[in-house]
């Protein structure tokens, strides 16, 4: 047996919609509508430039994108450090993040204290973060460098090897982000009822055997939140390497380089280019691809997963 | 009597506004590029400026040098700017060069966002060739350009060198002999930007303009065929940008800022500094007691290949076309193209003029003066991308170690050349 309908009949039926309708014309104009627009764009010459005659290209950009020189297996290479940032932030800042959810799960001292502390990057701005970092990690007198002077070592940090800025940049990413995750898992955490874990305890389980077959699973749909959440958030993030290393060979991520296309950047070029908008709407379309296949097969799995373990 | 109070104060409100009507008021947006000197002189130049016109206001934003093109499409695109510090017109596409990209001022020309200045009365007051080469397309003038900066000279302490009894290098090897001098003596032999990245590029301009003075003729010969990375003549000069970027640079110049080097050179921490002349009124600001010079990077043993200077036309003012200030935008031009203000911003900015009647009488201008008649335009300023092409194929000295992956010039060379093969055979 069906619920009354609340809104009554005829013309009654229509206020939900009407409604629901300032909020989908909000969406449509701010998300969906520029997301569909970019598609168009991606197969069009246009600069972004007002007045600028556009062409209708095709594939063009696509092909140019993809297959054309040595431009298309830079861009490979591209996407493939894409997919290493993303994989390394999602694992590190997922089992950190538990970690320290799990620690600060006791009734320990001073454990509000050490939220709040691990929870402040996340308020802060990506330039500040950035920058703040920089400042860290300075080469000449800078703390890290000091440190690493106390062992007779000497680095360029974030202005070496790509490889050797990368990884600080994966790790501030996480240091940034890692609030959240913690967050999240400390929710789900609450939600778990003591007596289960005191009951497994009577029953002569040991605090991992706990952990792993009681705290773990009910812990599902939190780790399930975080790692859509990190998986997503990584294949997007850019910005952070835009302030830290600026455009670059070997360290841009496929959100940069949309950025440095569309944007008229080119890394070593102090002069600028014009602005390729089209071509980057086609490498954003790339982009879109990449997320919706990773993160569509991560949700499958994941709640598979889920569903296994829970039932 | 009240009523008769509020009829009078509503009167005024209506009149006063139309009173000064003739007078109308004017903000100017205006967008400038990161350069303490140039930064400086237009704060204090607006000033004065002011004061002439005082209806008119100037706002001046300023950004990083790499973020101009950037800033200056977007700002068009969205017209919230008035005049626009462009570099001068460059990295225009020739007629050998095919399936490349138009460069930003002739997207913004053609898209009609820039204001043909070609009446202007002001524009006599400049070099017809600066003009022409620098700020004309299809016959007409879109930029007064005003001014020149060498970028592959080293600026040098003179009183480290003569504390040391190092002479003015003339060739690489002595170049070499005088870094080692400084290091066994725990200075450092030279610094630079290196955060920004284009600072150690331009640093090792030098280097590529002793092995190819003539550089439309390298770029033509890199677009033909005729000339390659990787040949044995290339080849060395990959080798001695490595060495540029690995042993003549002090360790940790990669932190170091655009704007911090000169400081750094200024306080004596380093004996040379490669950049280019815009930094010398920043070195000067920094320090005015420092006894400094000027010397082209000597790339080559052969002194004769390094008595040339290259770089480039700098700042130069654009107008935006949809611009609603034009009277006073046009009113700012003319003021600041005055001889009397054109002489203070050269004084200010230490650049090259472009117009006649002013002289660089600096310390930079004196060393420099000798170079003027065979001064020529850099490779940054010609070369143009084929479509396709990698992200080595440039001569980059920052891709060496420590500031990038690379560390045998030979394997670096080779890579450069097949990016660049790839373009050029992906546009066939």
């Amino acid at each position: 047996m069906y619920a009354a309908y609340h809104f009554g009949s005829r013309r009654s039926r229509l206020i939900p919609t009407l409604l629901l309708l300032p909020g989908m014309l909000l969406y449509f104009c701010l998300s969906l509508g520029p997301s569909l627009a970019t598609v168009v764009y991606s197969f069009t010459d246009a600069s972004g430039l007002v007045g600028s005659p556009t062409k209708w290209l095709g594939l063009s950009n696509y092909k140019e994108f993809l297959f054309l020189g040595q431009n298309a297996r830079d861009n490979f290479e591209v996407l493939v450090r894409t997919l290493e940032f993303s994989f390394l932030v999602t694992v590190i800042q997922t089992s950190f993040g538990l970690l320290i959810a799990v620690l600060l799960n006791q009734r320990l001292k001073a454990t509000n204290a050490f939220r709040t502390i691990f929870f402040l990057p996340v308020i802060l701005g990506v330039t500040i973060i950035g920058l703040m970092w920089t400042l860290f990690l300075y080469p000449l007198g800078g703390p890290v460098e000091k440190i690493l002077g106390l062992f007779g070592a000497q680095s360029e940090l974030l202005g070496g090897p790509p490889f050797q800025a990368f990884l600080w940049v994966i790790w501030v990413q996480i240091w940034a982000n890692m609030g959240i995750t913690m967050i999240i898992f400390l929710a789900g955490l609450q939600t778990i009822p003591a007596e289960l874990i005191e009951s497994s305890r009577i029953d002569g389980a040991s605090g991992w055997q706990g952990f792993r077959h009681i705290t773990y699973p009910l812990l599902m749909p939190s780790l399930n939140t975080n790692l859509t959440l990190a998986i997503i958030g990584s294949l997007q993030a850019w910005q952070l390497l835009l302030v830290m290393k600026g455009v670059t060979n070997g360290t841009q991520v496929l959100g940069l380089t949309i950025y440095a296309i569309a944007f008229g950047r080119v890394s070593n070029n102090p002069t600028g280019i014009a602005m390729r908008q089209g071509y980057g709407a086609a490498a954003s379309v790339v982009l879109f691809v990449l997320v919706l296949i990773i993160g569509m097969t991560a949700q499958y799995l994941m709640r598979r997963r889920e569903r296994r373990i829970l039932g | 009597m009240k009523r008769r109070s509020v009829i009078i104060v509503l009167v005024l409100l209506l009149i006063l506004p139309a009173l000064s009507f003739g007078q109308a008021s004017a903000t100017i947006e205006l967008l400038i590029h990161q350069n303490a000197p140039l930064v400086d002189y237009i704060n204090a130049f607006n000033q004065k400026f002011q004061d002439k016109y005082p209806n008119v206001t100037v706002n001046v934003s300023v950004v990083n040098s790499s973020e101009l093109a950037t800033s200056t499409q977007t700002r068009l695109t969205a017209n919230d700017v008035d005049i626009i510090d462009m570099f001068g017109f460059a990295q225009g596409i020739q007629p050998y060069m095919k399936n490349a990209d138009k460069p930003n001022w002739q997207t913004l020309i053609e898209a009609g966002l820039l204001m043909d200045l070609t009446a202007q009365p002001f524009l006599k007051n400049y070099d017809a060739s600066a003009i022409k080469d620098a700020g004309s397309f299809n016959g007409k003038v879109y930029e007064v350009n005003t001014g020149r900066y060498a970028f592959t000279g080293v600026f040098y302490n003179k009183d480290l060198f003569s504390r040391y009894g190092v002479k003015v290098p003339t060739t690489w090897s002595q170049l070499v002999a005088a870094c080692d001098t400084f290091k066994k003596n725990k200075i450092s032999a030279m610094t630079a930007g290196g955060k920004d990245g284009w600072p150690v590029l331009v640093a090792g301009y030098g280097i590529l303009l002793s092995a190819y003075p003539d550089q439309a003729a390298l770029v033509k010969g890199l677009w033909s065929g005729t000339i390659k990375w990787n040949d044995a003549k290339t080849v060395g000069m990959w080798q001695k940008m490595q060495v540029l970027a690995k042993d003549m640079i002090e360790p940790g110049a990669s932190g170091i800022a655009f704007d911090a080097a000169p400081g750094r050179f200024a306080a004596g921490l380093a004996a040379m500094y490669p950049a280019g002349s815009w930094d010398a009124p920043a070195i000067a600001s920094a320090n005015p007691k420092l006894n400094f010079g000027y010397f082209p990077m000597p790339g080559s043993d052969n002194p004769n290949d390094n008595k040339f200077l290259a770089g480039k036309y700098d700042v130069g003012w654009v107008v935006a076309a949809k611009t609603g200030n034009k009277d006073a935008a046009m009113k700012w031009l003319a003021f600041f193209s005055q001889p009397d203000n054109y002489q203070a911003y050269v004084n200010a900015t230490g650049i090259m003029p472009t117009q006649p009647t002013a002289k660089l009488n600096t310390t930079l201008g004196k060393e420099v003066a000798p170079y003027l008649a065979n001064f020529r335009l850099g490779y940054e300023l010609l070369w143009v991308n084929p479509k396709g092409f990698g992200q080595w194929a440039m001569p980059n000295a920052s891709f060496f170690k420590p500031f990038n992956q690379w560390d045998d010039a030979k394997k670096l060379a080779d890579q450069a050349q097949a990016d660049l093969d790839a373009g050029l055979k992906a546009n066939q």
